[in-house]
């Protein structure tokens, strides 16, 4: 009981202190890092419903980030459509996507389920580089110019700083974490998790395992279709790679993955290693700070390449960061804190 | 009809490369039941090897496949050794992601060195062909390619069917537990596996480099068609990976050839989930119980 009341109070003092960032916070900077932050924080969550909690490993999660981010900057820089409203079609048509996707990956299993998966994200991404009348081909779509967004005649926000960024994107966060939440917490997330744990026992037990598999998945790609709708309006681009290639569907996982698969705050702890670490790679930290700690000279021939490559070799990191989890922490940083904890109870005792 | 032989001939030629990558993918899933998601990547590495010999040795792509070859299969051996066989036992997903993993460190890696320029190998003969007749004109650099192809893919069939070690590696990918209550050393057996599955990418990328671009992303086209041509041709099967190379290889450049060179892949990708769902023990796998 008194942890549980704990826990609601750290959450409630957290959301506060996240509600007033932008009021102390005036730099775009660490207000963009908050937001991609954000993003992967429901990127890795949505995907966690799916792969962790249900136990389906797909690795083509970009054609719902995709798809989402398509539809909503088509509407918008064809049909002038305001983006609040775009988002809506792009659920829907993920929806549509997502069983028509289900209906033939599902009747497959393990390897031959994760290849599958990758197959349609593929079909979709070239797809959506020859479809170029619909889709502007590979040159992508640029769009830039938000409407104001208004409630009765009166301007709430004109999309003109990051600020009304940060905050829509705190509330997906909240409600995506939510969700899972609920998820985790009902008749359903038990389900899937029966399903994850054991297939043919699950179904003996009078699981209907395509039926819940499938609402794992509409539920997972709807949440992952906001993402991506969020990221096309946010960043004002998309193009084939950036959300319909295959980096994007391992990027999502790996946020599950070095976090922990199929726990509540497992996508949360990856995001904030994935997306510091990366962002610090990628704008030359690094190299920067091997060079004030004196460990490479700026001018020297190391210092140079550093700062010449290491910027681009950020997915570098990812891949070693993969090798360590998986053969280190098999369970993610999750589980890796779980399992010190039990250690040092067992010590205690 | 000149059209047709035309595409019928560049597919198969094609294919025979295809096979190359999908033999050595099958091997590693038949002995070791695990998804090599690096395959391409190491492909990659293969034809960056290529590119090193020619620029600074000056040997000929198709001459130094006796150096690649062999430096591969150390490659592919110390992989299995230091990382695959960590994991042989761990949940499906896990050894994909290792792999994934190591894809992403290699192609990354030769980035960092190479950067991510477009590098051509020129030969003399790139671009040179020989007519055949009929209209039909044959590329030289895929013929040779083809040729040596099919002599290593001879060579494999010989040395699986007939030598002790050959054996050995079958009844490891038929029966893991029994072929070690008969003595045979799986682990060595899975080092050879990997080796020669990497060996065989290797070469493969070796082969294509004086008739591709070469840059470090461009491994991933090849690892998802080494999944299509394996899954097609039956999971593990040697045989299959064979036929559906091959027939990976004129399905491609007929669709380039009748509907568009745009689509060609998607075309390959919904043959691919259309044998998923008909027929997922592939050609000549064996339905699994």
């Amino acid at each position: 009981m008194n942890k549980s009341i704990l826990k609601a109070v750290v959450i409630l003092l957290l959301l506060s202190g996240l509600l007033a960032i932008p009021r102390y916070v005036e730099s775009p900077y660490a207000l963009h890092m908050m937001i991609l932050l954000f993003l992967s924080v429901m990127m890795g969550q949505s995907w966690n419903i799916l792969g962790g909690y249900a136990g389906q490993h797909s690795v083509g999660h970009a054609a719902y980030f995709g798809v989402g981010a398509y539809t909503t900057m088509m509407l918008m820089h064809t049909k002038q459509i305001a983006p609040w409203i775009g988002v809506w079609a792009g659920m829907a048509l993920v929806i549509v996507v997502a069983l028509a996707i289900g209906s033939i990956c599902f009747r497959l299993r393990g390897p031959y389920f994760v290849l599958a998966s990758i197959a349609v994200a593929e079909i979709l991404r070239l797809s959506a580089i020859n479809l170029t009348t619909l889709t502007n081909g590979a040159e992508g779509i640029l769009a830039t110019e938000l409407p104001a967004f208004k409630i009765g005649g009166t301007i709430v926000t004109d999309f003109l700083t990051k600020v009304p960024f940060y905050y829509i994107g705190l509330f997906l966060v909240v409600l995506t974490i939510g969700i899972t939440y609920l998820v985790q917490h009902s008749k359903l997330g038990y389900f899937f998790q029966a399903i994850r744990e054991d297939q043919d026992a699950a179904h003996s037990l009078g699981i209907s395992i395509s039926f819940y598999k499938n609402i794992a998945l509409v539920i997972s790609a709807v949440l992952t279709s906001l993402a991506g709708s969020f990221y096309g309006i946010y960043v004002g681009f998309v193009d084939p790679p950036t959300v319909l290639g295959l980096d994007v569907s391992v990027q999502i996982m790996l946020i599950c993955i070095i976090g922990g698969m199929g726990t509540l705050w497992g996508p949360v702890l990856g995001s904030l290693v994935l997306v510091p670490l990366s962002e610090a790679l990628r704008s030359n930290m690094i190299t920067e700070g091997l060079v004030k700690i004196g460990l490479v000279n700026a001018d020297s021939k190391i210092g140079l390449f550093l700062k010449e490559n290491l910027s681009h070799a950020h997915v570098l990191l990812y891949g070693i960061l993969v090798v360590v989890v998986i053969l280190f922490m098999p369970d993610g940083l999750m589980g890796f804190i779980k399992q010190m904890a039990t250690r040092r109870k067992q010590e205690a005792v | 009809m000149a059209v047709f032989m035309q595409s019928l001939i560049s597919g198969i030629l094609i294919g025979g490369v295809y096979a190359l990558i999908g033999i050595g993918l099958t091997l590693i899933f038949g002995v070791m039941r695990v998804i090599n998601f690096a395959h391409g990547d190491i492909l990659m590495v293969g034809m960056y090897l290529t590119y090193i010999i020619f620029t600074m040795l000056g040997i000929d792509p198709f001459v130094s496949v006796l150096i690649t070859f062999p430096l591969m299969f150390l490659f592919g051996g110390f992989l299995q050794k230091v990382f695959i066989n960590r994991v042989l036992n761990a949940l499906a997903q896990n050894q994909i992601l290792l792999t994934i993993g190591l894809g992403l460190i290699m192609s990354n890696t030769v980035m960092l060195i190479f950067t991510s320029d477009y590098k051509i190998l020129t030969t003399s003969y790139s671009s040179a062909s020989i007519q055949v007749g009929g209209g039909v004109s044959v590329s030289t650099p895929l013929l040779i390619s083809f040729l040596i192809t099919a002599a290593i893919t001879a060579a494999l069939y010989w040395f699986l069917l007939k030598t002790d070690t050959g054996q050995a590696i079958r009844a490891t990918a038929q029966d893991r537990d029994a072929a070690q209550l008969m003595g045979i050393n799986v682990k060595r057996m899975s080092i050879i596996a990997f080796g020669l599955g990497s060996a065989l990418a290797g070469t493969a990328g070796a082969l294509i480099s004086p008739t591709y671009y070469i840059f470090p992303q461009v491994g991933g086209v090849f690892t998802l068609k080494a999944f299509v041509i394996t899954v097609l041709g039956g999971m593990g099967s040697v045989v299959g990976a064979t036929l559906g190379g091959i027939l990976i290889g004129i399905t491609e450049s007929m669709s380039a050839v009748y509907i568009s060179s745009g689509w060609k892949d998607v075309v390959v990708f919904v043959l691919f989930l259309l044998v998923l769902l008909f027929k997922p023990s592939g050609l000549m796998g064996k339905s699994r119980t």
